[in-house]
């Protein structure tokens, strides 16, 4: 093929003009090798488990009863019982409350202690790898330790709290503070990933607006907020945009500080489907329940993908 | 404009900013220090009342751990968390730099599809998972365990590989193709070592979130599969929580992924940025 | 149970000499029956069982013995003991899709009418009945009926053999501070609601403790109290949580909980309950006697000498503490039943559970030759009290009463769960205890048309 005729552009090309580039179909065709592997892999792992999901949701399948499991007489009925069930709906609010007290905390915190963090000095910059740790401990983990602060008993803050005269209440069995105390051991452990993110940002950032700025007497908030809030948007969205995907899958804090307790106060919409599911066996409802909430998950993140969008491609 | 020079004014904030890290990391550390000083307490220490701040260090717990079934489970975490970390990267890398560079009609919807099976909690992936090993015999081996955790492994590959392969030029791409290079060879030799720090850092994270995985293999494993952090929870026990016990345990589960993190912390950072941020 | 050797009072040479002499009988008899049990040796060689419980005292005593039973049947045992929570969930997720992982298993009291009631156990009377898979002098009747009744259906299928009975008695870990305030042990829920007034915060001590198990603690109350959790189990299971009965005794007992209990204690699990109790944080509990004897037993234990124990108070309606226990089955999907009732007769039989009882100090045992036992008898009692009388009255008025019959249904799970939730809405004044308990009930029904069971309009 002449390389330097003219060529219609086709799909995988770039736009530049006059490059002698290989033949189009043999480049699609590697993309192509290159994705099928994972495709087939994903579908396999991901689809057909997500077609029992949606199978078994169209049944009242009850292991104690196996000849449920192919009853479709009346496959909506999980839903529509799902739609009156007061204890879903409380599930719900509750997952609102936490993902939106989560995600809230995990962004302005995660700033504040990311903007700190890039302070120039020494030991600033020594200090950083210590906020690493909550991040990566085992979140099981992470659940014991606060077990163990959060239990009158044993816990140190409650005993130095006593000594000082200023007791405090058993946080999760107290009805209007355990999913506060909830929240509080979720950013603890989740703070460190968005100001993580805002440090690295703030790295990248460009050195010239700001000096600009300051030159023009500039005073440091209108900095902040003029040139280095806008820079960290991004960063930010997508901090919270996988926070709260995250945050719909709390379970190791729930199931060893509170199970849902005191009441129902802290049971997340997730953690209603696990016990439906594998304390009393009700595997349709469990997973019309599971359905419910993945649907809306995806919606939300597809809202707020189509609204902020994330890639970002350098030429 | 202020009197004071600007370097001193720097120099007081840079010392006001010291201090407050320096207060925030002990406040934030606490738990975990919390918690490996209770790794070395004396059970009677740990729950006499009145409650008791000293005590004499003791090394009962380790020893007891040693000689439970507690190293197995530690070797199973690695092996299981290094090799999905391994089949994740082989078959995600390539497709996450096709994705990024084949433009096609779809990809909007394949993101979205890929971010989507990060969505749904374990509980949805559970009981299918445990019903198909039952026949398949997967059931508490440790490949059973490779296998589910590549439904978060892959998608986190290709998601943030995806970024990653947007922030090399493709120029240097082109450059190759110029020179008389395939598609593949350019992506061996051109594009994948620019990338080494973002595989790097996506490595790692695989490796993190498997390795800190709690609900799958409780209910995927027993004996012989079992992982360290179901094992931290096998001290739950009747009679009592041997809270000496769990907690040697849990520092033992978190040091690995601890060292590794901080050893490659440079890359932690960039990687959980690069393609994030518009640069 | 925190399981610790009775203190030992070895000063009489008569009881030495009896001792030893008795002991040289029981060698004798051993060696008499030698034979018959070599002509039995290795008849399972080559087997492998898999079984599994969750990690006790009890099972830490058959791991110990373990090997003198793998010499003698031949097989190898997998024994597995992972910790409660854990256990309880892989059992009922094995037994719930059938699987054959194990051949026996442990029956835990908070699901056995669930995994019998479904069909996931295997009968044991085809084993019972065959002289030659069970000799007479292994002796099923000598079960307690109390014990075995949660093991057995309906129609008096047996499914398994209890190795521990929860007997519900109460006990004070500070009898000096009810004495100090004028009072005796409460015989009846209104005296208990006056001593615990009288004494809560005396010296530094909460009135009451318990634990969030609250569907094992509160049906006595409210069958006390003349309520019911279901009309008539098993025909009938309508829940009756929101009848006037179940609505006081719900505030009654919410209230100990909430007035008189530890900071904390609603989220107590059974042992830090136990443990707040025998570190003298609270006086008075009601609760299964292997949680209680311990007070005078433990190593840790600061009230030995101050622990007094009673029967469990009445209410107008009479008293009927809670009697349940653990057993060892053998799952429906099991490849190995007979091997597996092999081991059940060794773990259960006379010579392990009297081992268990009289040289490691374990309490709950369920054989009444054990309980009657004089070294039994001795072993609890415990500061002049007889706890095996206690104990032996509980599981013999459960069982021949029936009313335990609640517990044997295979949906409680889902009913318990409305109750615990319910109580803890009542402590924490989320709700008045007539709503919460509504709320219970309509949400059981809802809970209970789900797993097909017809309920009374």
């Amino acid at each position: 093929m002449d390389a330097l005729a003219p060529r219609p552009v086709a799909l995988g090309e770039p736009e530049v003009p006059g490059v002698a580039v290989r033949p189009v179909g043999r480049r699609d065709r590697t993309y192509a090798r290159c994705l099928l592997p994972a495709l087939v892999l994903l579908a396999v792992v991901t689809v057909a488990p997500t077609v029992y999901l949606i199978v078994t949701s169209l049944t009242p399948l009850d292991l104690t009863r196996p000849a449920t499991a192919l009853d479709f007489t009346q496959p909506l009925g999980n839903y529509a019982l799902l739609l009156h069930d007061h204890r879903f709906w409380n599930s719900v609010w509750v997952q609102a409350k936490l993902s939106a007290g989560t995600v809230a905390f995990q962004l302005v915190g995660g700033l504040a202690l990311g903007l700190l963090l890039g302070v120039r000095s020494r030991f600033v910059a020594a200090c950083r790898t210590l906020f690493l740790i909550p991040m990566v401990l085992p979140p099981i983990v992470v659940a014991i330790m606060w077990k163990v602060l959060y239990t009158p008993d044993i816990s140190p803050v409650h005993t130095a709290l006593l000594a000082l005269g200023l007791p405090i209440p058993a946080l999760i069995t107290h009805p209007d503070l355990a999913l506060p105390a909830i929240i509080v051991a979720d950013v603890w452990e989740w703070l460190p990933f968005t100001a993580l993110m805002v440090l690295a940002a703030l790295k990248m950032m460009p050195e010239e607006p700001l000096e600009a700025a300051r030159i023009d007497g500039a005073a440091g908030w209108q900095i902040l907020r003029h040139i280095v809030l806008p820079y960290l948007r991004p960063a930010l969205l997508v901090a919270g945009l996988f926070r709260l995907i995250d945050s719909v899958k709390a379970f190791p804090l729930i199931y060893i500080l509170t199970d849902g307790g005191p009441g129902t106060v802290t049971e997340v919409t997730n953690y209603y489907a696990f016990r439906q599911a594998f304390n009393f066996s009700y595997l349709g409802f469990s997973s019309a329940i599971t359905l419910a909430l993945v649907a809306a998950v995806f919606l939300l993140s597809w809202w707020f993908v189509r609204v902020v969008g994330t890639r970002g491609d350098v030429e | 404009m202020s009197r004071v020079p600007r370097s001193r004014r720097e120099r007081r904030q840079r010392r006001l900013a010291a201090a407050l890290v320096a207060l925030l990391a002990a406040v934030v550390l606490f738990p975990f220090l919390w918690l490996l000083q209770m790794s070395v307490k004396p059970t009677a220490d740990i729950t006499a009342f009145p409650f008791r701040w000293l005590f004499t260090p003791t090394a009962a717990h380790y020893r007891a751990l040693w000689e439970s079934q507690f190293p197995v489970s530690l070797w199973n975490s690695t092996v299981v968390s290094v090799a999905t970390t391994l089949v994740a990267l082989c078959v995600g890398v390539p497709a996450a730099f096709a994705l990024s560079r084949a433009r096609f009609r779809r990809e909007g919807a394949l993101a979205l599809w890929i971010l989507a099976t990060r969505m749904a909690p374990p509980i949805a992936f559970t009981l299918p998972y445990f019903l198909i090993y039952r026949h398949l015999g997967l059931l508490d081996t440790r490949l059973g365990l490779v296998v589910i955790y590549l439904t978060f492994n892959l998608s986190l590959v290709i998601w943030m590989m995806r970024s990653f392969f947007d922030a090399t030029p493709r120029s240097l791409d082109e450059a190759a193709w110029i020179d008389g290079a395939s598609v593949w060879q350019g992506f061996v030799r051109v594009t994948l070592p620019l990338a080494a720090p973002g595989i790097t850092a996506t490595a790692i994270l695989c490796f993190l979130f498997s390795w800190n995985d709690f609900f799958f293999a409780l209910i995927l494993t027993r004996t012989e599969a079992i992982t360290a952090p179901v094992a931290v929870v096998n001290f739950l026990n009747y009679e009592g929580w041997e809270w000496g016990k769990i907690a040697a345990g849990s520092t033992l589960v978190l040091l690995p992924v601890l060292a590794f993190s901080l050893l490659v912390r440079k890359y932690l950072v960039g990687g959980l940025t690069a393609g994030a941020v518009r640069g | 149970m925190t399981v610790t050797p009775p203190p030992t009072r070895h000063r009489s040479t008569r009881r030495a000499f009896l001792r030893t002499s008795a002991g040289a009988v029981g060698l004798g008899l051993v060696a008499a029956r030698a034979p018959a049990v070599l002509g039995q040796a290795k008849e399972f060689k080559g087997v492998t069982l898999n079984g599994a419980c969750f990690q006790h005292a009890y099972t830490n005593v058959l791991k110990e013995f373990l090997k003198e039973f793998e010499e003698k049947t031949g097989m190898r045992v997998n024994f597995e003991t992972p910790a409660f929570p854990v256990y309880n969930q892989r059992a009922d997720l094995e037994l719930s899709t059938r699987g054959s992982a194990w051949d026996f298993l442990n029956i835990t009291f908070i699901y056995s009418g669930r995994w019998i009631g479904a069909g996931w156990m295997s009968s044991l009377e085809e084993f019972l009945g065959d002289r030659n898979a069970t000799p007479a002098d292994w002796d099923a009747g000598d079960f307690v009926s109390g014990a075995q009744a949660s093991l057995t259906d309906a129609k008096g299928t047996r499914y398994g053999f209890a190795w521990e009975a929860g007997a519900m008695i109460m006990a004070a870990s500070r009898y000096d501070l009810i004495e100090k305030a004028g009072m005796k042990m409460p015989e009846t829920f209104d005296q208990l609601g006056q001593v615990c007034a009288a004494i809560d915060g005396k010296d530094g001590v909460k009135a009451f403790v318990n634990d969030n198990l609250h569907h094992w603690h509160w049906p006595p109350y409210l069958l006390g109290w003349g309520g019911k959790v279901f009309v008539n189990p098993p025909e009938n299971l309508t829940p009756a949580l929101d009848s006037r009965e179940a609505v006081e005794s719900a505030e009654y007992y919410a209230n100990l909980l909430r007035q008189y209990s530890p900071s904390g204690a609603l989220s107590y699990t059974m042992d830090q309950g136990a443990l707040a109790h025998r570190t003298g944080r609270a006086n008075l509990r009601t609760q299964a006697i292997a949680w209680l004897a311990p007070l005078a037993t433990a190593a840790d234990s600061t009230v030995k000498r101050t622990v007094r124990f009673a029967y469990m108070p009445r209410g107008q309606a009479g008293a009927f503490p809670g009697s349940v226990s653990h057993g060892f089955g053998i799952p429906a999907g099991a490849k190995n039943k007979r091997a597996a009732w092999e081991f059940i007769k060794w773990a259960l039989s006379k010579e392990m559970v009297r081992r268990a009882a009289l040289e490691k100090g374990y309490i709950a045992v369920c054989r009444k030759s054990v309980i009657d036992d004089p070294q039994y008898r001795k072993n609890m009692t415990l500061n002049g009290q007889d706890l095996a009388a206690l104990y032996l009255r509980v599981l013999e008025e459960s069982g021949r009463l029936g009313y335990m019959r609640y517990r044997m249904v295979p949906v409680y799970p889902q009913v318990g769960d409305k109750m615990n939730k319910a109580i803890e809405r009542i402590v924490t004044n989320q709700q008045p205890a007539r709503e919460a308990m509504a709320q219970a009930q309509r949400e059981a029904v809802l809970d209970l048309k789900k797993a097909g069971i017809k309920i009374d309009a």
